[in-house]
């Protein structure tokens, strides 16, 4: 069973590590035998705790973005009733439907069989070292394309806060959306990062930094929150834990938007290259000392 | 985008298909497409209950719409 103390670690870590591009779940597996910190990640108590933290980060974000969540679930209604999109927030929300389809089914048939993955922190540090891998690529796409849009003839080394050359969310085609949504199914492996992920391919599709992150900050709400609220049921044969478990997800919200309040603001100059390198090196950490 | 009937007509087919497998999992204990031993899987049912009213909000922005003044 998961002692209270480790549920609360793993509270401040999730909420740490939750909406940097860094996977919240690789760290969960990773960290604590890494530290030596020994508990099976195979205990049933395991998935339902961390799901309940995947719910304080919800609300976290539900707080964060709750003006814009008020005009995206009234314009869903207001066009789904029309058959048309007429408004900027119309238009998100139906990015933000079509992008989370793909993440909810094919999450809901896999689930299952890539629990037992969750027990294995020598894969999950497999996994961080390739999500490195997609942030540095993202980037380094992201560079190529500002080096082939900059008039001048030397690189474009920084981008500029605003990335005027760049998009919003508002912006990305339903297509795109769709892709991302698909990706945001990756995240299912533990070390590979969903919101990595959704901003990678974000940065991608031609968003500007904190618009890619804004993007898969509101894409990632509503399947985490879907996840929370399906897995807390089986919380109910272990009232303690669950006690625990409500405190840990106050803890890891609270956490969760002082990192997204950050992160956003890191982002309107910064890039994703430092969370690469980070994954990277806990990944082969993972590999050199967990055995 | 200009309306499809053929397409709306496919989308409603669709919404219908999703609702009857949502029935199926909320009504009858099995395995299908799910792991485990035969149970009720409601979480199965709730998403394709979702699935089946997003065909409904897709097929009426398929619908062929009269112009607007």
């Amino acid at each position: 069973m998961l002692s209270a103390g480790l549920i609360l670690f793993l509270a401040a870590l999730q909420g740490l590590t939750e909406l940097f591009p860094v996977s919240s779940l690789g760290h969960a597996v990773v960290v604590p035998p890494l530290v030596g910190l020994s508990f099976r990640e195979s205990d049933p108590a395991f998935v339902p705790v961390l799901t309940m933290l995947h719910l304080g980060t919800a609300a976290a974000l539900l707080f964060l973005y709750r003006r814009d969540w008020a005009r995206i679930i009234a314009g869903f209604v207001r066009a789904a009733v029309r058959g048309r999109v007429e408004t900027g927030h119309e238009r998100l929300a139906m990015l933000l439907v079509v992008g989370s389809v793909p993440a909810g089914v094919i999450g809901l048939f896999l689930q299952d069989p890539l629990k037992s993955l969750f027990g294995n922190p020598r894969l999950a540090s497999g996994f961080l070292i390739v999500n490195g891998g997609i942030l540095l690529a993202a980037e380094w796409f992201r560079r190529r394309d500002e080096r082939r849009r900059a008039a001048a003839p030397a690189a474009v080394l920084g981008h500029e806060e605003g990335d005027p050359d760049y998009a919003a969310v508002e912006g990305l085609s339903l297509r795109t959306a769709i892709f991302v949504g698909i990706f945001q199914a990756g995240a299912l492996l533990p070390g590979i990062s969903r919101s990595g992920i959704t901003m990678a391919a974000g940065l991608t599709a031609g968003l500007r930094h904190e618009e890619a992150a804004r993007f898969s900050f509101l894409l990632a709400t509503p399947i985490i929150l879907a996840a929370g609220l399906l897995e807390v049921p089986s919380l109910g044969s272990d009232a303690p834990t669950a006690l625990v478990s409500v405190a840990a997800a106050a803890l890891a919200g609270v956490v969760a938007y002082a990192s997204a309040r950050f992160l956003l603001r890191y982002l309107r100059i910064g890039r994703l290259d430092p969370f690469a390198y980070y994954c990277a090196a806990l990944g082969a950490a993972g590999l050199v000392f967990i055995h | 985008m200009r309306g499809s009937a053929p397409l709306a007509i496919g989308l409603v087919v669709l919404a219908v298909v999703f609702a009857a497998v949502a029935v199926f999992y909320y009504t009858v204990k099995t395995n299908f497409l799910a792991s485990g031993h035969p149970a009720l899987h409601w979480k199965h049912a709730i998403v394709f209950t979702v699935l089946a009213v997003l065909c409904l909000v897709a097929a009426n922005f398929a619908r062929p719409k009269a112009a607007r003044a």
